[in-house]
């Protein structure tokens, strides 16, 4: 096996190592690096924009340049947190919580060191287990059937929706609402027009990437507008690698020796589970280093754990999700849905067969990001004045950027005007739903895996005579149903019991 | 506005799942699941969602309502940093959201009838002049050459298609 694994790795390094692989890598995670920074502008938000810059590509290096963006802008979102207090994006959110005390003490140089260090170690370790686990899990999922599928995408959105939203149902209705718009155009076992309104340009269907750029791209630009980041004065830092305090002590090392290891099984563990994702991860990985510290109290106040376990969990967490992607072609959040359909664009069908039939793609995308993560490392150790610079640019000028490569992006897909307005209706949706609370990354997850879904739920229902008895007659089925219903039922019970508990506190306060 | 925006989605899922009944199948006639199937549980799984959404809506802006007899408080919200003043909490930078909204909506409008090229210098120069007034001849040399730049890169370098005016570009 393992020599299988070696060949299999020398192919994809053969792919990603080639001068063109290698410089689309670079931008790639160069790209990454700078979608990271500027905050509310996420991994989704990037992927999404900077697809049709993909045009003309090789499929597998277009697709290693997105992946670099994917897991790039987790080094860059890390920057402003430490230096702003300001996450990148919502992957790191934990980190700010020790990172700017650490800036505000004077240590934003070891921070931004060992955060690096953490990135690099988290999302390597993520690599390794891809390849190790990403193989074994498609040849496991070979004898899936629909109801296995169906299943695992309820719950992937049950868990999107009831882990990471602040309102379940409005996380519910986000992707109930994906599952509409992926009903339009003609239904792919009858060949019936649905939802076209005698429009040609909708037969096949509303396209994904207008959907996404506007739901992420011009959504989440229209809900920084609304908070005022555009009046918001330029921040003017400096940083220079050469100062002898950039460089974290030797205690920093020592103190953090188990965190990045620890951080990056638990962001793993939760990025290749569906719907959890690198931010869930990290915020894992922060409670159970504080949890697990003789000095709890440390925490919160500038310590160099607190910053390196969710800087670990984030990257071995956005590695982890890539499991799934592969192997089964179902993706766990929004910026690894957005890849999946930049995937299906290029033809590709992620999956079980997609390791058999295109090794080349897969193990070129896999090597990649061992490289890629070296990049990264180096970017965010060499080049942190750079990046800082870029926080010398007023929002107001990246606006135009955004808003162009979001409008051109989308009438190039297709040259279709009609797509075009999808993207600034979606944009309009997206801030709407960013502001009320709804959950963008479940409607563009659900919008891709809808047509999925309603085949593999017709064919269990046909398959089964209208019992659905498929999801508890067959083994994997019947655990996933028992998760599924898990997942609906014990925050339900919890609440019952939380009333209950309530109930007896005021009644037994009322006793005289 | 929640609960306007909450009540917009149930009639959209109302409106969705009328006109696939109205227009889809949803047997066929061996008693099989036929196009319609699909979207009706969806339709009907949004319309119970967006019912109790709104409910819960309705009744966080009823339970919010001031007291006309409350006199007004001081204070401030912060929103990314930003400290704006009480009167305008929950509101935020509205206005702007809205004109830099109705600038892409204008961009997309002009760029089938002046070109892509000429649309986005347009759309720079109006955001530009809205948000960014003092630097005028800054702004004018962005215009210019963020446009050329996007242009050069898409329609020569990744041989998109864009529009064209009547100018040609």
């Amino acid at each position: 096996m393992l020599a299988d694994i070696v060949s299999n790795l020398s192919l994809g390094l053969s792919i990603a190592a080639s001068p063109q692989g290698f410089l689309f890598l670079v931008i790639g995670a160069f790209l990454g690096m700078v979608v990271g920074l500027f905050p509310g502008f996420g991994p989704a938000a990037g992927i999404a924009v900077l697809i049709p810059m993909t045009f003309g590509l090789e499929p597998t290096i277009a697709i290693i340049m997105l992946a670099g963006i994917y897991y790039g802008s987790m080094y860059g979102g890390t920057i402003t947190s430490i230096l702003i207090n300001t996450p990148g994006e919502s992957a790191t959110v934990a980190s700010t919580i020790d990172g700017y005390p650490l800036a505000k003490k004077g240590r934003a140089g070891p921070a931004l060191v060992m955060q690096a260090i953490a990135s690099f170690i988290g999302g390597t370790i993520g690599v390794i287990l891809i390849t190790a686990l990403a193989p074994s899990l498609a040849d496991f999922a070979a004898s899936f059937g629909p109801s296995e599928y169906f299943l695992i995408i309820a719950v992937g959105l049950l868990m999107l929706t009831t882990l990471m939203g602040d309102n379940k149902f409005k996380g519910l209705i986000s992707a109930l609402i994906g599952f509409a718009i992926g009903t339009v155009g003609v239904d792919v076992m009858s060949g019936q027009q649905r939802f076209t309104f005698g429009s040609p340009e909708l037969i096949g269907g509303v396209y994904f990437v207008a959907v996404a750029i506007g739901l992420f791209g011009i959504g989440e630009l229209l809900h920084c507008i609304f908070t005022g980041q555009h009046r918001q004065p330029a921040k003017r830092l400096r940083i220079g690698f050469r100062d002898k305090e950039f460089w974290p002590s030797k205690q920093d090392y020592y103190e953090s020796r188990f965190t990045f290891w620890r951080g990056s099984a638990i962001g793993f563990v939760a990025g290749v589970l569906p719907g959890s994702g690198a931010t869930l991860g990290s915020i894992i990985g922060y409670s159970v280093e504080k949890k697990i510290a003789k000095d709890p109290e440390k925490f919160g106040k500038g310590e160099m754990r607190g910053l390196v376990a969710p800087e670990a969990a984030n990257n071995a967490a956005s590695a982890g999700a890539m499991v799934p992607l592969i192997s089964l072609g179902i993706p766990g959040s929004g910026a690894t849905a957005v890849l999946l359909g930049a995937f299906l664009m290029w033809g590709l069908q992620p999956g079980p067969l997609l390791i058999v039939n295109d090794p080349g793609f897969v193990w070129g995308l896999i090597a990649s990001m061992y490289l890629g993560n070296m990049i990264l490392i180096a970017m965010s150790i060499f080049a942190i004045p750079l990046f800082v610079r870029f926080l010398d640019i007023p929002y107001v000028n990246v606006v135009p950027v955004i808003v162009l490569l979001c409008v051109i992006g989308a009438f190039a897909i297709n040259a279709s005007i009609i797509e075009t307005w999808i993207l600034v209706v979606s944009g309009a949706i997206g801030f709407a739903m960013k502001k009320y609370g709804y959950s963008p990354a479940a409607t563009v997850l659900a919008l891709v895996l809808g047509s999925m879904a309603e085949e593999t739920f017709l064919q269990t229902y046909i398959i089964s005579q209208g019992t659905m008895s498929l999801f508890w007659e067959r083994p994997v089925s019947l655990i996933l149903s028992i998760i599924l219903l898990m997942i609906l039922l014990v925050p339900v019970a919890l609440a019952v019991i939380k009333r209950g508990r309530r109930d007896d506190e005021t009644s037994q306060g009322q006793t005289p | 506005m929640k609960q306007w925006f909450a009540a917009g989605l149930l009639v959209l899922a109302v409106g969705y799942t009328l006109y696939g009944l109205s227009s889809l199948t949803l047997l066929t006639a061996s008693g099989r699941p036929a196009a319609g199937f699909f979207p009706l549980m969806v339709g009907l799984l949004l319309i119970v969602l967006c019912s109790i959404n709104l409910w819960g809506d309705v009744r966080e802006w009823w339970s919010e309502r001031p007291s006309s007899s409350a006199p007004a408080t001081g204070g401030t919200v912060s929103a990314l940093g930003v400290d704006l003043p009480a009167g305008e909490a929950g509101t935020g930078y509205s206005r702007d959201a809205l004109i830099v909204f109705l600038y892409i909506s204008g961009f997309v409008a002009i760029m089938n009838i002046a070109g892509a090229l000429l649309a986005m210098i347009v759309f720079m120069l109006a955001f530009l002049f809205t948000f960014n007034r003092t630097q005028v001849i800054g702004n004018m040399i962005y215009s210019l050459v963020l446009p050329g730049f996007l242009y050069g890169l898409f329609r020569l370098l990744l041989n998109a298609s864009l529009p064209t005016g009547p100018l040609g570009f």
